[in-house]
């Protein structure tokens, strides 16, 4: 972690009056901004260190674009990018009396902007070490797969065997015996003693009666 | 999740003007001040060993506790030195000459004495008075260094509190071979080496934590 191996984009200003700037506690003539019209960000932050809420202002807006360009160097996602530079403003807030305004901004800047994209990256890597990004696959899509839809199937599978419950008792066992048992008609007629012309008929007006009373409570709900 | 500017807003609200940190040798010199301070209570209270005087007239004891001092206080300017941030990670190298002149006095004693006197030179009786001053020495020393260093603790805590403890374990030691007849042993390699490994392996592990414990804001 080297702070001179980045060499930071934006112009970073050295500081020709640190001593002074160090020493005036309140400099009204001094306003942060030098000849050439850049912000001199040592100044402000000898300035904010005295409790100057303007001039720490300034230094923060100032700097966070620097910061967001520094960050998104190394970070590909942007709300990523946005949580590292608020990382790094609290970081700078914590430990603004570290600041030597006898020394650049720049390298002491970007030692903690390191040091704080540094964690981001870590925490990135954790977060991948253990949570993928879903891939489109139509096995995760809502409503393609069948298993998707068993809440509805059950619903109506519900809504069946309440209708084949209100059905007259002999239509009832007819269903029950060669619909949903799955006998064959010999074999319900030897279950039930009913002959196979009657469990005919008793299908057929049990399957009228149900898609009678399915229509009705279809049109009631 | 706050937007920057928000955030901006409320740091600037919170903008409360701060103590700069004075410059990291006076730093350094301070700590040095409350080491010599303790080393020196220790010394009216426990007294020194009683054949300092004699050892005082060997080289490779002086030379032994000077190489000790030396470490202490270069990797105590070290520490203050690589904690601010900006300045060179350089300086966490300085004490490296005086901690290899430091154990190689140490290897070097050991070895000419195991030749004279053999395995029988182990002293267990005095190893819990040993154990006493190491703790009345080296807790308060690395308490101190800690608070000290506490802005550290969200920049490089590591590095820092190790070469901390360097610092911390070359003192202790001082201590220990001016108040405790532990030469001519297995003894003293083990101190010497034993606590400096044991607090920079155990900083290493744990220095997050314990500066989440001084500094309750993290």
């Amino acid at each position: 972690m080297s702070s001179r191996t980045h060499r930071p984009g934006p112009t970073l200003s050295i500081v020709r009056n640190a001593q002074d700037a160090a020493q005036a506690d309140h400099p009204p003539e001094t306003s942060g901004t030098r000849a050439d019209g850049t912000l001199d960000w040592s100044i402000l932050m000898a300035h904010a260190q005295a409790g100057d809420r303007d001039a720490y202002r300034r230094l923060l807006e100032a700097i966070t674009p620097y910061l967001r360009a520094l960050a998104a160097r190394r970070i590909g996602n942007r709300s990523d990018v946005e949580d590292t530079v608020q990382d790094i403003l609290l970081t700078i807030h914590t430990v603004r009396q570290t600041y030597d305004p006898a020394l650049p901004f720049g390298p002491w800047l970007v030692t903690i902007a390191n040091r704080r994209v540094a964690d981001g990256l870590r925490r990135q890597g954790r977060l991948g070490a253990h949570e993928a990004p879903l891939p489109f696959d139509p096995e995760y899509e809502t409503f393609q797969a069948a298993e998707t839809n068993l809440q509805e199937e059950a619903a109506d599978a519900s809504m069946l065997r309440d209708a084949v419950e209100h059905l007259p008792a002999g239509q009832r066992d007819a269903i029950r015996m060669l619909k949903l048992e799955e006998m064959s008609l010999k074999e319900a007629a030897a279950a039930s003693g009913m002959s196979v012309a009657a469990l005919k008929v008793a299908t057929h007006r049990a399957l009228k009666n149900l898609r009678r009373l399915i229509e009705k409570r279809g049109g009631r709900s | 999740m706050k937007s920057t500017s928000e955030l901006i807003d409320s740091l600037v609200a919170d903008a409360k003007p701060v103590r700069r940190l004075r410059s990291p040798v006076m730093r350094a010199l301070c700590w040095l001040l409350f080491a010599a301070l303790l080393l020196t209570l220790v010394a009216l209270v426990h007294g020194v060993r009683p054949d300092l005087m004699v050892k005082l007239h060997q080289p490779v004891f002086v030379v032994g506790v000077i190489a000790a001092l030396t470490t202490a206080v270069l990797a105590s300017i070290a520490s203050f030195m690589a904690s601010v941030p900006g300045r060179s990670r350089g300086w966490l190298l300085l004490p490296a000459p005086a901690v290899v002149a430091w154990m190689s006095t140490i290897g070097y004693g050991c070895l000419t004495n195991w030749i004279s006197i053999g395995p029988h030179g182990m002293s267990p009786g005095e190893t819990a008075r040993c154990f006493a001053t190491l703790a009345i020495t080296g807790i308060p020393l690395s308490l101190v260094m800690l608070i000290m260093l506490r802005y550290v603790a969200r920049l490089s805590p590591n590095s820092v509190v190790m070469t901390g403890s360097l610092a911390v374990a070359a003192m202790t030691a001082v201590a220990l071979s001016l108040f405790h007849p532990l030469d001519a042993t297995v003894m003293i390699l083990m101190w010497n080496f034993g606590v400096a490994a044991i607090l920079m392996v155990l900083s290493g592990l744990y220095g997050r934590r314990l500066f989440g414990w001084v500094t309750p804001q993290g």
